[in-house]
C-alpha cells in the first residue's frame, strides 16, 4: 500500500512539475538537432510568413538547426517578451527594438554578441547606419535588420486640385494645405493627426525641426548646450502650431487615433497627409480607395530653420543570456543579417535596408522610395540624429508623453505646461 | 416530507436488507491510509494551485511593498507604504476610482435586464430555438479584446458603421466624436460591454428558469396568478440564489476587465476612461511593477470585502422551525 502511495504521489508530482516546466529549454538532445526559439515583436502576418520562408531557408542550410518562431500578437509582444527573457526560459533569438533594448540590456537579459562577432565578414556589408546602431554603448545586443524613418505620405491629385504647386514641405506648409484640404462636412480631413498611441512621436519631430539648428545629433532630445529640446522658446512655437494643426486641418476624432486610423485614414481617402514610416508604403499600394497615381511621397517636413531631424527608428535581433544554444543562436543572426534573408526581409517589410548593395537597387531608388533616397543626399537639410530610445526610462516617457499630449488636444492642459513637464522630466532622468 | 440525506442513506440501506451497522463500518475505515490516499489524489491539484495561483500571489503580494521597476532592477528596496501613497496622491485616482464604479454599474444593470428577457424569451420552446440559443450565446465565446478593437473600429468617428447608422436613419447630423470625448468613450466602452456580457445572464438565467418546476407555475396559475405576480412572487424567489451569485460573479470579473478598454480607448482620450485594472497596465507599461501590485492589491481587498457584504446581504433566511 505504502508502494501505491509513493507511486501516485510521486506521479502527481511528476506531472505538476512536467506541466509547469512546459516552453522552457533549448536544446533537444533526443535525435541531435538544436531547437532554438525565436520571438518577433512587431508581428504581423505578412511579416510572419516571410520569416517563417527566411528560416525555412536557415534550416536548409544547417540542417542540424530547427527554429520555432513565437509570434506573439504585436500589442502584448513587448511584455511576453520581457517575461521570458525575465523567466530565462523558452526563447534563445529574440526581436529587440531601440525602445526595449534599455530595459532589456540594463537588466542582463540580452547576450553580448561583441566577441562572437568580431571577425565576422558581414560588417564590410552593412551600411554606416547599421553598423552604428549594432553598437549598443560598447555591447552588441542586436543587429538591425532595417530602418525606420518618417516621411510625408501625400495625396498628389487633392494637392494640385487645392492649387498647390507640390506637396508641404514645412510643418507651415503643412497647416496652410491641410487647413484648406480640411472639409469636415464632406468628412474630408486635411492631416492624418496622431493623438492616440504614440502621439508623442510626431509631436517630438516638429519640435525637433523647429530647434533643428540647436539639436545634439547624439541625443535628439537635448540641446547643444545640454538643455532638453523642450525648454527651447521655439518648442512652444512648435507645439502651438502642432496644435492648430490639429484644431484646423485634422479630424475631431484623431485625438485617439493610433496608428491603424491614421493608415487607414490616408489609404481609405479620407484625409490627405500622412506622416508616417516607411513600412506604410506596403499597405497603402494595397489600397483600393486611392490608385497608385493619386499619392506619394515627400521628404520629412522642415521646420523654420529649413531643416529637420531625422529621428531613426531600428530594431534588431538578438540572443537571449539564458540561452543554452547560443553558437547556433549566432548562427542564425548572422544568416539573417547578411545577403538574399536581409534584402527579402526589407523589402518585404518596407524597411530603409541595412546592406549598402540595396542603395543600387531600383526598388529604392524609384517611386515612392525616392524621397528617402532625397534625404539621404541632403544630411545638412535632414540631420540623422539620435533619439534616446534606449534609455531605460523610454517606456515611461511614451506613457507619460502620450497621456500628457492628449490632455493639450482635448483643452485640459496648456502647450506651456507641456512643455514645461516634458522639461522637467527628461532633466532629472538625464541627471540620473 | 422530503427526508435528508442521512435519513435517504438509512432508509435505502434498510430496505436493502444490509445490516444496521454498516454505516459505523463505514466510518471506521477512513483511517491514515484512506487520508493517505485522497492527499495523494489531491497532491497534483494543489501543487499545481500552489504554484500557478497562490505563488504569484504572494510573490506580488511583497512587490507591492518594494521598489521594483523592471527598468532597473538593482535597487529593489522595501518603501513600506510608499507605493500605496503614491497611488492615493494620484490626482487621477479619484476619476480612475468613479469611472470603475460607472463601468461596473453601467455595465451591470442593462446587462441583467436584457439577459433576464433573453432568459425569459429563450425559454420558450419555439422553431430553431436551439440555433437562436448558439447565436446569442456567440460574444460569450469572443476574447474581449478582439471584440474591443471591433467595436473601436465600429465607434471611429469618420468611417464608423455607428455613426453611418445613426446619420442614415436622422438620429444624429453631423458625426458623433464617440471615442475623442471622455463622455463619449465611456458610453461606447459601456455599450461594447453590455453586448458582449448580456449572453453571461442570458446563459445563467436560463439555467436556472430550467430547473424552476411547472408544477409551481400551474399552482399559481390555479390561484390566478397573472403574468406580473408570478414573475415576482414565483420565477424570481426560485432563482433568487443562482442570480445573486451570478451577479456577484459578474460585478467581480467586470471590475476586472480591462480588455475592451484597453483596446478601444487605452484609458484615453486624457486618461478620462481609465478604471483600475487599465490603469494598472498603463503602470506596467512604465515598468513600475511595484505600484502595480499595490493597486492589484487593493483591488483584491475592495473585491473580497465587497463579496463578503454582498454574500451577507442575499443569504436566504434560514425559516423558522
Amino acid at each position: 500500500m505504502k508502494k501505491k502511495l509513493t507511486a501516485i504521489t510521486a506521479l502527481g508530482v511528476a506531472a505538476v512539475l512536467a506541466l509547469s516546466g512546459c516552453g522552457g529549454g533549448s536544446k533537444d538532445a533526443a535525435d541531435g538537432k538544436v531547437t532554438l526559439k525565436m520571438v518577433e515583436s512587431l508581428t504581423n502576418p505578412t511579416r510572419t510568413e516571410t520569416l517563417k520562408t527566411l528560416l525555412a531557408g536557415f534550416e536548409k542550410e544547417n540542417p542540424n538547426i530547427k527554429v520555432d518562431l513565437i509570434s506573439p500578437p504585436t500589442d502584448s509582444a513587448d511584455q511576453k517578451i520581457q517575461q521570458m527573457l525575465q523567466s530565462g526560459k523558452g526563447v534563445d533569438v529574440v526581436e529587440a527594438r531601440d525602445i526595449t533594448i534599455g530595459s532589456f540590456g540594463a537588466n542582463n537579459w540580452l547576450y553580448d554578441m561583441s566577441a562572437d562577432l568580431k571577425d565576422w565578414n558581414g560588417w564590410a556589408d552593412l551600411t554606416d547606419n547599421a553598423v552604428k546602431y549594432s553598437k549598443q554603448g560598447d555591447k552588441t545586443y542586436f543587429i538591425p535588420y532595417g530602418f525606420y524613418g518618417l516621411s510625408l505620405f501625400y495625396r498628389t491629385d487633392l494637392v494640385k486640385d487645392a492649387g498647390f504647386s507640390g506637396p508641404p514641405a514645412s510643418w507651415t506648409d503643412l497647416l496652410e494645405q491641410s487647413e484648406k484640404l480640411n472639409q469636415p462636412d464632406a468628412n474630408k480631413f486635411g492631416y492624418a493627426f496622431r493623438g492616440g498611441t504614440n502621439a508623442n512621436s510626431n509631436a517630438v519631430a516638429i519640435i525637433e525641426a523647429y530647434t533643428a539648428d540647436q539639436v545634439d545629433v547624439e541625443n535628439a532630445f537635448l540641446l547643444k548646450d545640454g538643455k532638453t529640446i523642450f525648454s527651447a522658446p521655439e518648442a512652444q512655437t512648435a507645439m502651438d502650431d502642432y496644435l492648430e494643426l490639429f484644431k484646423k486641418g485634422s479630424p475631431p476624432s484623431s485625438v485617439a487615433w493610433g496608428y491603424p486610423e491614421m493608415v487607414q485614414g490616408f489609404s481609405n481617402g479620407s484625409t490627405s497627409f500622412l506622416l508616417q514610416d516607411p513600412e506604410v508604403i506596403a499597405t497603402i499600394k494595397e489600397s483600393t480607395s486611392i490608385k497608385e497615381d493619386q499619392w506619394s511621397v515627400a521628404p520629412l517636413l522642415v521646420g523654420p530653420t529649413g531643416k529637420a531631424i531625422q529621428p531613426v527608428g531600428t530594431a534588431g535581433w538578438g540572443i537571449a543570456q539564458a540561452s543554452t544554444a547560443k553558437p547556433e543562436a549566432i548562427k542564425l543572426v548572422k544568416y539573417l543579417s547578411q545577403g538574399e534573408p536581409a534584402t527579402t526581409f526589407t523589402k518585404e517589410n518596407s524597411l530603409v535596408p541595412i546592406l549598402k548593395s540595396a542603395a543600387k537597387d531600383p526598388f529604392y531608388s524609384e517611386g515612392p522610395w525616392a524621397a528617402y533616397v532625397k534625404m539621404n543626399e541632403q544630411p545638412e537639410t535632414y540631420i540623422s540624429a539620435v533619439q534616446p530610445r534606449t534609455v531605460s526610462w523610454w517606456t515611461e516617457w511614451i506613457a507619460k508623453s502620450d497621456g500628457e499630449l492628449q490632455r493639450v488636444i482635448t483643452g485640459k492642459m496648456t502647450t506651456k505646461d507641456l512643455l514645461a513637464s516634458w522639461d522637467k522630466f527628461w532633466t532629472e532622468k538625464m541627471a540620473g | 416530507m422530503a427526508l435528508n440525506a442521512e435519513q435517504e442513506v438509512v432508509r435505502g440501506r434498510s430496505s436493502a436488507g444490509a445490516p444496521p451497522q454498516t454505516s459505523y463500518t463505514r466510518k471506521k475505515r477512513f483511517n491514515s491510509k484512506t487520508a493517505l490516499t485522497m492527499l495523494a489524489f489531491m497532491a497534483p491539484a494543489a501543487i499545481f494551485v500552489g504554484i500557478f495561483t497562490y505563488y504569484p500571489m504572494i510573490s506580488g503580494s511583497q512587490m507591492a511593498f518594494r521598489n521594483w521597476n523592471l527598468n532597473d532592477l538593482s535597487d529593489t528596496s522595501w518603501v513600506g507604504w510608499g507605493n500605496f501613497r503614491t497611488l492615493f496622491e494620484n490626482p487621477e485616482f479619484g476619476t480612475i476610482v468613479r469611472n470603475t464604479i460607472v463601468w461596473v454599474v453601467g455595465s451591470l444593470v442593462p446587462q441583467v435586464v436584457i439577459g433576464f428577457a433573453l432568459a425569459l424569451f429563450l425559454k420558450r420552446k419555439f422553431k430553431f430555438r436551439g440555433a437562436y440559443q448558439a447565436f446569442i450565446f456567440f460574444p460569450w465565446a469572443v476574447s474581449g479584446f478582439l471584440i474591443g478593437m471591433l467595436f473601436r473600429w465600429m465607434f471611429n468617428a469618420e468611417f464608423g458603421v455607428v455613426n453611418d447608422l445613426l446619420m442614415k436613419v436622422g438620429i444624429i447630423h453631423s458625426p458623433v466624436p464617440w471615442l475623442a470625448e471622455p463622455g463619449f468613450a465611456m458610453t461606447a466602452i459601456i455599450i461594447a460591454n453590455i453586448w458582449y456580457g448580456v449572453t453571461f445572464f442570458a446563459i445563467m438565467i436560463l439555467a436556472a428558469l430550467q430547473s424552476v418546476s411547472d408544477e409551481m407555475y400551474e399552482a399559481a396559475a390555479i390561484d390566478g396568478a397573472g403574468k406580473i405576480r408570478t414573475f415576482f412572487s414565483i420565477t424570481l424567489p426560485a432563482i433568487s440564489v443562482t442570480l445573486g451569485l451570478t451577479i456577484l460573479l459578474r460585478i467581480i470579473w467586470i471590475f476586472n476587465f480591462p480588455d475592451i478598454i484597453w483596446a478601444m480607448t487605452g484609458g484615453g482620450p486624457a486618461d478620462q476612461t481609465h478604471i483600475i485594472t487599465t490603469y494598472m497596465i498603463k503602470i506596467t507599461q512604465k515598468g513600475d511593477y511595484g505600484q502595480a501590485s499595490a493597486l492589484g492589491l487593493i483591488v483584491v481587498f475592495t473585491l473580497m470585502l465587497f463579496a463578503a457584504f454582498y454574500l451577507m446581504a442575499v443569504r436566504p433566511r434560514k425559516e423558522n422551525r
